[in-house]
C-alpha cells in the first residue's frame, strides 16, 4: 500500500520531467507533503498501539495466573507502579512530540487500571462482578482520556464498552433483553471523542451502533428495527453527499460518513429482505436498495473509491438476494450456475462501465 | 496544550486511579477485619461447571433457600436480580443457617447470635407448588486459586465437607475468608 505522500512525490518527479514545475518548487513541495504525512497514522504508531495491548493482554494473563511467587501486595504494588509510569512517560513521549508512543504508553497504563481490578477481585474472591468492574474501569478510561485529550484512549474506553456488552447480561441468542444502558455510553464517548479529536473512536461508535441495531432487530421487531435502521442510515447517507462539508463539519470523520450511511442502509434493507421476502414489501425494498445504490455512485462514485467498490458490493448482494428468492424457487442446479453466471457478466458489466467513466477524475483520489 | 499542564494532568489522573485502586482494597480489608465470621456449608455444584479458569465455584446451603423464609413476600412473589437480606443464625453442626429472609433491607436488626448477610437473586421462585425455593448470589460464589490446584479440591469437595468462613459487614456485604475441608483449615485470606 503506498502513502499519499509516496504517491504525491511520484506525481511531482513526473511534474519535474514534463517541464512543468521547476526542481526547487518541486522540492519545497516534496518537503510539504513530507511534513504533513508525519503527522497522519502511519505504519509504526499502529506497531505501537499494537505493542501497547500485547503489553497488556500480558499484564492481565499475568493477574489471572493468580502466580503465588510474589506475595500478592507486592503485585499490587508493582501494577500501582505501572500505572503511574505509564500515564507519565505517556505525558513525556507527547512532549517530545512522539505522539504515537505516548498513547501507546497511556494504553498500557488504562490496562494496568484494569489488571488492578481483576486482581483485587481475585484477592477477595469476588463473584459475579464482572459487568460493574469493566463500568469502572470503563469510566476510568474515559476520564483519563478526557484529562489527556487522548484518542487512542477514547477507543480503548469504547473497546471496554463493548467488552461490557458481552461479559454483562447481554447474550445474542438468548432470552435476556439487551441492555440499552450501552447506547448511553456509546453517546457519552461520541461527545468525549470530539474533545479527543478521536476520529477512530467515531468510527468504532457508528459500526458498533449498526452491529447492536442489528442484534437488536433479530431480537424483536426484526421489521420496525431494520426500518429505522435503513432510514436512519439513508438520511444520513443523503446528507453527508448532498452537503458534505457542513456534515463533516459536525461529525467529524473525514469525509467518511457517506460509507457508514450505505453500510448501515445496505444492512437494514437486507434484513427487511429476509424477513419479508413472501410478500410485496420484498420488492419495494429490493427497489430503494438499488435506487439508493445507484444514488450513491452518482453522487458520490467519483469521490471516493471506497464508496464506489462498497455500492459494488451492495449491488452484488442485492442481485444475489433477488435471484435467490425470486428465481431460486424455480431453477434448478444447471439453472443457478447460468444465473450465477449471468449476475457475474451483468456486474461485471457494471463496474466497468463506471470505472470508465469515474477514470479521467478520479486519479489520485481515495 | 501548555507543556506542563500534561504531565500535571497525567499525574493526576495516575494518582486518581491508584487512589481509587486503593480505596477498594481498604473496603474489601475492612470487611475482613471488621466483620462477623460465619461458617457456611458448601455444596456440589454442578460438576462442568465446578471449574472455569483458575477458580473454583462454590455453591451454599444458604445459595437456594425455601421461598417460606421470606417474611415480606406479596403476591407478586420474588422476580431475578431482586436484593435480598438473609438472617443466618448459628446451629449445633456449627455450621450457620438461614432463617429468615427478605427483600430489601431486613425488618428488624440482627439479634446478637444471628447475622444478617446481603445477596441478589438470580432466579424466583422455582419447584413444586408447595416446596418452592429461591436462588440467591452473595458474591462469595469464587474462590480463586493459584493455577493449576482447582481440580484437586474440586474433586474432594464432592466426597467431604467442605465449609468457607467468611466475614459479614454491618451493611451485610459478606467476603470469604477461609476455606475449610471440615476442620482443616486449607487457606486463609490475610487482610491484604
Amino acid at each position: 500500500m503506498t502513502s499519499y505522500a509516496s504517491r504525491v512525490k511520484k506525481d511531482i518527479m513526473r511534474w519535474v520531467e514534463d517541464g512543468l514545475i521547476t526542481s526547487v518548487v518541486a522540492e519545497q513541495l516534496a518537503l510539504d507533503v513530507e511534513s504533513r504525512d508525519r503527522k497522519a497514522l502511519n505504519f509504526g504508531s499502529i506497531l505501537a498501539v499494537l505493542a501497547a495491548l500485547l503489553f497488556g493482554a500480558a499484564i492481565l494473563i499475568f493477574v489471572a495466573a493468580n502466580w503465588e511467587g510474589i506475595p500478592r501486595l507486592a503485585r499490587v504494588t508493582m501494577l500501582f507502579a505501572l500505572i503511574l509510569a505509564a500515564y507519565m512517560s505517556g505525558a513525556w513521549f507527547k512532549l517530545r512530540d512522539h505522539a504515537a508512543i505516548g498513547e501507546a504508553c497511556w494504553i498500557v497504563g488504562a490496562a494496568a487500571f484494569g489488571g488492578t481490578i481483576a486482581l483485587i477481585g481475585q484477592m477477595y474472591h469476588m463473584s459475579g462482578d464482572e459487568a460493574s468492574a469493566l463500568i469502572v474501569w470503563m469510566a476510568a478510561t474515559g476520564l483519563a482520556a478526557a484529562a489527556l485529550r487522548s484518542s487512542m484512549l477514547t477507543v480503548f474506553g469504547v473497546g471496554i464498552a463493548i467488552a461490557w456488552l458481552f461479559v454483562g447480561d447481554f447474550d445474542p441468542f438468548g432470552t435476556h433483553s439487551l441492555p440499552h444502558i450501552f447506547l448511553l455510553f456509546l453517546a457519552a464517548f461520541w461527545m468525549l471523542s470530539y474533545w479527543t479529536r478521536s476520529q477512530p473512536a467515531r468510527h468504532v461508535i457508528l459500526l458498533t451502533l449498526l452491529s447492536y441495531a442489528v442484534v437488536w432487530a433479530l431480537d424483536g421487531d426484526v421489521f420496525e428495527t431494520a426500518m429505522v435502521v435503513a432510514v436512519v442510515s439513508v438520511v444520513l447517507l443523503a446528507l453527508s453527499l448532498l452537503l458534505p462539508e457542513q456534515t463533516d463539519r459536525f461529525v467529524q470523520l473525514g469525509g467518511y460518513l457517506p460509507l457508514h450511511g450505505l453500510i448501515g442502509f445496505m444492512t437494514g434493507i437486507f434484513v427487511i429482505q429476509m424477513y419479508r421476502f413472501e410478500d410485496g414489501g420484498f420488492v419495494l425494498a429490493a427497489i430503494a436498495a438499488l435506487t439508493v445504490i445507484a444514488a450513491t455512485l452518482v453522487l458520490g462514485g467519483r469521490e471516493s473509491k471506497a464508496l464506489r467498490w462498497l455500492a459494488y458490493l451492495g449491488f452484488a448482494i442485492e442481485l444475489a438476494i433477488v435471484y435467490l428468492v425470486m428465481v431460486g424457487s424455480m431453477a434448478g442446479t444447471a439453472g443457478f450456475f447460468l444465473v450465477a453466471a449471468l449476475i457475474l457478466a451483468l456486474l461485471a458489466f457494471v463496474i466497468i462501465r463506471i470505472e470508465k467513466r469515474m477514470k479521467p477524475s478520479v486519479q489520485g483520489a481515495v | 496544550m501548555p507543556k506542563k499542564t500534561i504531565l500535571l494532568s497525567a499525574l493526576v489522573v495516575a494518582l486518581a486511579q491508584i487512589g481509587f485502586l486503593g480505596w477498594m482494597i481498604m473496603a474489601r480489608a475492612a470487611v475482613l477485619r471488621d466483620g462477623r465470621e460465619v461458617l457456611l456449608k458448601v455444596e456440589p455444584v454442578d460438576p462442568r461447571d465446578l471449574l472455569r479458569g483458575d477458580y473454583v465455584r462454590l455453591g451454599y446451603e444458604i445459595s437456594s433457600i425455601p421461598a417460606h423464609l421470606f417474611r415480606n413476600v406479596d403476591e407478586a412473589g420474588i422476580g431475578p436480580d431482586v436484593d435480598v437480606t438473609v438472617r443466618l443464625s448459628r446451629q449445633s453442626d456449627g455450621f450457620w443457617h438461614a432463617t429468615d429472609a427478605w427483600i430489601g433491607q431486613s425488618v428488624a436488626g440482627a439479634a446478637t447470635e444471628a447475622v444478617d448477610i446481603s445477596g441478589k437473586t438470580t432466579s424466583g421462585f422455582f419447584g413444586s407448588e408447595d416446596n418452592q425455593v429461591v436462588s440467591i448470589d452473595y458474591g462469595l460464589e469464587r474462590f480463586y486459586l493459584p493455577e493449576g490446584e482447582g481440580l484437586a479440591i474440586e474433586r474432594d469437595m464432592r466426597t467431604r465437607n467442605f465449609g468457607i468462613k467468611a466475614a459479614v459487614a454491618g451493611d451485610g456485604t459478606s467476603q470469604i475468608k477461609a476455606l475449610m475441608d471440615g476442620d482443616t483449615l486449607l487457606f486463609e485470606e490475610p487482610f491484604y
